[in-house]
C-alpha cells in the first residue's frame, strides 16, 4: 500500500520504507552504530528528497539511540560528565550545521557537498576499520594475541589547558579535546544527517582514551541530544522534517535492532567489525561512482524555494 | 495574455453564436481531489460535446490542463577536477507545475504554430513568463520539459481525444502523485481550419486532507511544535521498544 509522505509530497510504498528503517536498525543493533550514514543515502537512492532524507534521519537516529541508552544506563556504563561536555559541543556544531545547511541548499551544492563528504568520511573510516579487522583476524589464525594498546603514552591532548577530572571515564584531562569531538560531530550531524556514531566512537577510544565500557553508552547519550535538536533545527529552518517518513522508519528500526542485538551476541568482535567495514566501503565506493561518473542528464531541476 | 485570448473567443463566441455555427459543451469527471494517506496520484476525465456539428469535416479538440504555476531553478552540471558538479543555473519564472495537451492528431497539423503559441498548446508553447539566466535560456527550458516529461507531470498527447461518436469525445488526465497542490485550469478548445470558434475552461483543485492536511499545516504554522513533537515521538518510540525488549528477555 502506498502511503503520502504529506512534507516531500510524494507517495512511497510503506514496506519500503519500514524495511528500510528494519534493515538499519537491525545493522544499528548488530554493529552498534546509528546506521545514519547508510540510511540518508539509502533514502537519498529511494528517491526521496536529499534535504528531507538528511533531517528526517535526525529523528530516526534519536529514537534507536534512545532505545541504546536506556540499555546503556541500567548497565551505569555511562560518563555523564563527558556527554554534558560533548553535547555543549554538539549543540554549538548543530547551530553552525544546519546554518551552513541552508547557505548550501540555497546555492544548489546540497547534493554535491553531502556526496563528497560521504565519500571521504566513509572511505577513510571504512579504510581504517578495515585494515585493524583483518590484522586482528590475522593475528589471531596465527595463534598471537593482539596487540594491547599502551596506556599512559603522552599525546599532544595532555598539554592543553583548563583540564578536568572525569570520574567514569578515569581520565584528568582537558575539556577542549571532548569539546571539539561535540562540535564536529554536531556539524556532521545536521549536514549530513548522520548520528556520528562512527567518528565519536573511534574518537574517544583512540584520542580521548576512553574506556571501552563507557565509550558506546556516553556517545548515545550526546547523540540522543543532538540529533533532537537537529530535528527541531532542520523543522524550524528548513521545514524538512516529515513526520509520516519518520514514524514509518523509527517502528521499522525498533524492531530490527532487537533483532540484530540478538544476532550480535552470537559472532565475533572482529567479525563484526570485518561485516561494518566492507558495508561502509560499498555505500562509499557507490557515492564515489556517482560523482565521477557522467550523469544521465547534465540538468536538474528544482520547483520554488527562495 | 492567454487568458486573455481565452476570453476574447469565449466573448466573441456570446457576440456570434449564428455566424460560428458550432457551439461546444463540456466538463470534469471530478472536480476536486483529495490527497490521503493512499494517494499514489489519480485521473480524470475531461468529456464534452458538439452541438450542431457542421457536415463537413470532424473539427478539432484540444484539451489543455494546467496545474499551480512556479519559479523553477534549473541547474547544469559540468565537469570539475573529475567530479560533476552544479555550474550554471537558470531561473524560469512563473512555469505550470503541471502541464497536459491531448489532441486527435499532431498540433502541428492542426493550427499553425503562432495560434499554437497565442492559446498556449504544446509544449514548445509552454514558456516562463521571464528569465533569470546569463546564457540562453532555451537549453534550459528544454531540459525542464524533458525532465517533466519523465515526471510525467507533462504530457503532450496527440491521440488523447478520443471521439465516441460524431460529436461526443473524452480525453483521460493522469495526475501523478508529485503533481503539486493547489488550482488546476482545464481549457477545452474547438478548432477548424486552423482557427478557434469556441472554448471553454473549467477548474479543479487538489489538496491535501485529514491527517496529511494537519501534518502540513503544523510543519508549515508552528515548525518549533512539530519539530518538539517529532522528537518526542522518536523518545517514546524508542524507550517503548527499550521496555518491549526488556520484557522478551
Amino acid at each position: 500500500m502506498e502511503i503520502y509522505l504529506p512534507i516531500a509530497e510524494m507517495s512511497v510504498h510503506w514496506l519500503v520504507i519500514v524495511g528500510l528503517g528494519g534493515a538499519i536498525g537491525f545493522l544499528s543493533g548488530l554493529l552498534g552504530v546509528g546506521g545514519g550514514f547508510l540510511l540518508t543515502p539509502l533514502l537519498i537512492f529511494a528517491g526521496i528528497p536529499s534535504p528531507i532524507a538528511v533531517a528526517t534521519t535526525a529523528s530516526h537516529i534519536t529514537a534507536s539511540s534512545m532505545s541504546g541508552a536506556i540499555a546503556q544506563w541500567r548497565k551505569r556504563a555511562i560518563d555523564l560528565k563527558m556527554a554534558a561536555i560533548m553535547t555543549l559541543g554538539g549543540i554549538a556544531g548543530s547551530i553552525m550545521g544546519v546554518w551552513l545547511f541552508g547557505v548550501l541548499s540555497r546555492a544548489g551544492q546540497m547534493d554535491l557537498m553531502v556526496s563528497i563528504s560521504y565519500v571521504i568520511l566513509l572511505g577513510t573510516i571504512g579504510g581504517l576499520m578495515l585494515n585493524e579487522s583483518v590484522r586482528t583476524l590475522l593475528a589471531a589464525r596465527r595463534g598471537a594475541a593482539a596487540p594491547a594498546r599502551r596506556s599512559g603514552q603522552h599525546l599532544w591532548i595532555h598539554g592543553l589547558p583548563f583540564k578536568t577530572r572525569f570520574r567514569a571515564s578515569g581520565l584528568y584531562i582537558s575539556v577542549i579535546p571532548p569539546l571539539g569531538v561535540g562540535v564536529a560531530v554536531g556539524v556532521l550531524s545536521s549536514i549530513l544527517g548522520v548520528g556520528g556514531g562512527f567518528v565519536i566512537v573511534p574518537a574517544m577510544i583512540y584520542l580521548l582514551r576512553m574506556p571501552t565500557n563507557v565509550v558506546m553508552g556516553t556517545s548515545l547519550v550526546q547523540i540522543i541530544f543532538v540529533n533532537a535538536l537537529t530535528t527541531v533545527l532542520q523543522a524550524v529552518d528548513n521545514h524538512a522534517v516529515d513526520a509520516m517518513l519518520a514514524l514509518l522508519l523509527i517502528v521499522g528500526g525498533v524492531v530490527g535492532a532487537q533483532f540484530g542485538v540478538r544476532v550480535a551476541s552470537r559472532l565475533r568482535g572482529e567479525q563484526l567489525r570485518l561485516l561494518l567495514a566492507l558495508l561502509v566501503l560499498a555505500v562509499a565506493v557507490r557515492l564515489l561512482f556517482g560523482l565521477v561518473a557522467r550523469p544521465h542528464d547534465l540538468y536538474s531541476v528544482m520547483v520554488g524555494g527562495t | 495574455m492567454r487568458r486573455l485570448a481565452v476570453l476574447t473567443v469565449l466573448v466573441a463566441g456570446l457576440a456570434l453564436p449564428a455566424s460560428a455555427g458550432e457551439n461546444l459543451v463540456a466538463g470534469l469527471s471530478q472536480d476536486s481531489i483529495e490527497i490521503t494517506s493512499s494517494y499514489n496520484g489519480t485521473s480524470i476525465v475531461v468529456f464534452g460535446a458538439l452541438e450542431r456539428p457542421g457536415d463537413d469535416a470532424r473539427p478539432d479538440i484540444v484539451v489543455v490542463v494546467r496545474g499551480p504555476e512556479d519559479d523553477m531553478r534549473v541547474r547544469r552540471k559540468s565537469r570539475v577536477a573529475g567530479i560533476w558538479i552544479n555550474s550554471d543555473r537558470a531561473i524560469l519564472h512563473a512555469m505550470p507545475a503541471y502541464y497536459f495537451v491531448a489532441s486527435a492528431r499532431p498540433l502541428g497539423q492542426i493550427a499553425s504554430t503562432p495560434t499554437l503559441r497565442r492559446y498556449g498548446l504544446g509544449l514548445a508553447a509552454v514558456q516562463p513568463r521571464a528569465v533569470t539566466a546569463t546564457g540562453d535560456p532555451e537549453p534550459f527550458r528544454k531540459a525542464l520539459i524533458r525532465h517533466q516529461l519523465h515526471a510525467g507531470l507533462y504530457t503532450e498527447t496527440a491521440s488523447g481525444v478520443q471521439f465516441l461518436s460524431g460529436t461526443l469525445f473524452r480525453v483521460r488526465v493522469t495526475l501523478p502523485a508529485a503533481a503539486p497542490r493547489g488550482k488546476y485550469v482545464a481549457e477545452i478548445y474547438l478548432l477548424r481550419d486552423g482557427a478557434v470558434v469556441d472554448a471553454r475552461t473549467s477548474e479543479l483543485s487538489i489538496d491535501q486532507t485529514g491527517l496529511e492536511r494537519r501534518l502540513f499545516d503544523f510543519a508549515q504554522f508552528d515548525p518549533l511544535g512539530y519539530g518538539v513533537s517529532t522528537v518526542l515521538m522518536a523518545v517514546l518510540l524508542g524507550w517503548l521498544s527499550s521496555l518491549a525488549f526488556r520484557r522478551m528477555e
